[in-house]
């Protein structure tokens, strides 16, 4: 009798169990609680991607990755080509921000960047989070930007993204790296305006106009 | 032992004696490797033994064709064959040695990097000996090798690799393996003494500019990408957002500069050339591929890996039209020129100027899907 009992509560007990696992979880969303953005850019936080509608930056520009692909070198070239003026460090730190107004941080991972850079994930997330942070602290503007695609997606890049996103003022993202909705996600639900773009060659159409 | 045994025993060490002299010539005849004939532009042929003499009368000397310009210019080397079962990468050497006119500079192409790799191939993963190719002069033959040195010129692999100068430590048949040899040994073993011609040839020629042309699995994490040397990353940021800009999706990375051995960090580490090494999807080089076919090797099609898409398991894109043999030398070929005229751009005095190489829209996107596979690229070859 104490044994049929005792199998009634564990049959019960597994019942209520896979109840629990079946019931549907509230997911939130990414970058659900990120700062609200901006300094000066227009962006509804409505739940609606927006585009930039007001330039709010200010050279010059401190320009560094985060996730040590050579996508933030290509970005480079291109505000080379357009005149601006910028200081290019895949290692900066708070301290090496300098008399810069904006910092622009081009978002993929890229293993043989770590390698070369001599620094693991972990690391190269801390020392953006430490950038980030300082230049919240002094009043930049932030730019984020994910440039490589599909290529730049995956675990190793994924690690980056919603961190650094989501301090963003201003997002710039190639359409074909954000299938899923991550970026525009984390963008619409902090309110940060951002531009969706189809070619990394494209970043010379809309990052000068963030630029006052 | 009765009458009927020695017949048996007769017979069976005539056949086994038969099918050791069908194999042994089979293996023997690899060494008879087909060459590009002489395009527009080369002026000379030369032995990588005339720049090393150590590697005279070995395995491992292999030709250099070198296509002088009108002009003088810069100086340009591309390394076809490094791994000589990444079919791209030599037929994009055979391709530019047969249709180059270069008109400023001048530009060195060695179609087997490894040459002794050449002349064997890895039975072992059902690969192909031999594909044909019509061409202009009519049906080629070319080699399908292996990723290493031939183990009949360099044997055997130690249990630990040992790379010099750094010291680094790999799995001991890295130690075949030219691309892990760099920059070579002089009184090394073979496949250093390569690397170490190949690194004389730059020393000595002031080669600006050096590519290697390689093909990698499609479940390989850097695909569809060009890897720099930390000294390139101008002229391969400016390059790679040119091809992306024609619809070539092109990964840019940096060399690791722990990671020994390799052309992108040791030619650029102790030569002054600028290097450059790019990679496509060959689908026989993968373990999630199904039989190797040659309609696998030259047009990429593998059901397979459609699945395999499906599930997720890839770093490249994969359908039904695969990744054919033009659109892999199509994206070799666009990224020297690509990379070539961002040199140019920076070094204007000194400029590597040619035409006549077809471009990735001639070898791939314009071309009539039903000749892709190994049909159209023949068409471009004399």
């Amino acid at each position: 009798m104490i044994k049929k009992i005792s199998a009634l509560l564990l049959a019960g007990a597994l019942a209520f169990s896979l109840t629990a696992c079946g019931k549907e979880d509230s997911v939130t969303p990414p970058g659900g609680n990120a700062p609200a953005a901006s300094s000066g850019a227009a962006s509804s936080g409505s739940g609606e991607l927006t585009g930039l509608t007001e330039a709010f930056a200010e050279g010059p520009v401190l320009l560094t990755t985060g996730g040590q692909s050579a996508d933030y070198q290509m970005v480079g070239t291109l505000m080379k080509n357009l005149g601006m003026e910028y200081e290019l460090n895949n290692v900066a730190t708070s301290a090496d921000l300098g008399d810069a107004k904006t910092l622009v941080v081009v978002v993929g991972g890229s293993s043989k960047g770590l390698g070369a850079a001599g620094i693991d994930a972990d690391g190269e997330l801390a020392r953006v989070d430490e950038l980030i942070k300082g230049a919240e602290d002094a009043g930049l503007s932030i730019i984020v930007m994910h440039t490589g695609g599909s290529a730049r997606r995956g675990d190793l890049s994924d690690k980056f993204i919603a961190p650094i996103f989501e301090k963003a003022d201003y997002a710039i993202v190639v359409k074909s790296g954000d299938e899923d909705g991550l970026m525009a996600g984390i963008c619409t639900n902090a309110g940060i305006p951002a531009d969706m773009i189809d070619a990394i060659s494209d970043v010379a159409t809309v990052l000068p106009k963030a630029f006052k | 032992m009765t009458k009927k045994n020695y017949i048996t025993a007769a017979l069976s060490l005539a056949l086994a004696v038969a099918i050791m002299v069908y194999t042994g010539m089979n293996f023997l005849a690899a060494r008879d490797l087909p060459w590009p004939e002489q395009g527009p532009s080369v002026t000379d042929i030369k032995l990588l033994s005339d720049w090393f003499p150590g590697l005279k009368d070995t395995n491992g000397d292999t030709w250099v064709y070198v296509l002088q310009g009108q002009k003088p210019g810069g100086k340009m080397l591309v390394l076809g064959g490094t791994h000589a079962n990444e079919v791209s990468g030599y037929m994009s050497a055979f391709t530019f040695i047969e249709t180059a006119v270069v008109e400023e500079g001048t530009v060195y192409v060695i179609p087997y990097t490894n040459h002794s790799a050449m002349t064997h191939n890895d039975p072992g993963e059902g690969n192909l000996q031999y594909f044909t190719l019509q061409t202009k002069s009519g049906a080629r033959t070319f080699r399908y090798g292996s990723r290493a040195t031939n183990p009949v010129d360099q044997w055997p692999d130690p249990d630990v690799y040992v790379h010099f100068p750094s010291g680094q430590q790999l799995s001991g048949s890295e130690t075949r393996n030219i691309n892990r040899g760099y920059p070579g040994r002089e009184d090394g073993n073979l496949t250093e003494k390569m690397a170490y011609g190949v690194a004389s040839l730059i020393r000595a020629e002031n080669i600006d500019l050096t590519f290697d042309l390689h093909e990698a699995s499609p479940e390989y994490p850097v695909i569809n990408a060009t890897v720099v040397h930390q000294n390139a990353i101008d002229i391969g940021s400016e390059g790679c957002m040119n091809l992306l800009l024609q619809g070539i999706d092109m990964a840019l990375e940096q060399s690791p500069i722990n990671f020994h051995g390799l052309t992108h960090r040791e030619l650029g580490d102790h030569t002054e050339t600028l290097a450059i090494l790019m990679e496509t999807a060959n689908a026989s080089q993968g373990r999630l591929r199904g039989a190797t076919t040659l309609n696998q090797v030259l047009g990429g099609w593998d059901d397979c890996y459609v699945v395999s898409q499906k599930l997720n398991m890839l770093y490249v894109p994969w359908d039904e039209n695969g990744h054919p043999i033009e659109e892999r030398c199509g994206r070799h070929l666009q990224g020297i020129y690509e990379y070539s005229q961002a040199f140019n751009n920076a070094h204007p005095d000194t400029p590597i100027v040619y035409s006549g190489v077809p471009s990735y829209a001639e070898l791939f996107t314009n071309a009539d899907p039903a000749t892709l596979g190994g049909a159209h690229l023949g068409s471009f070859l004399m």
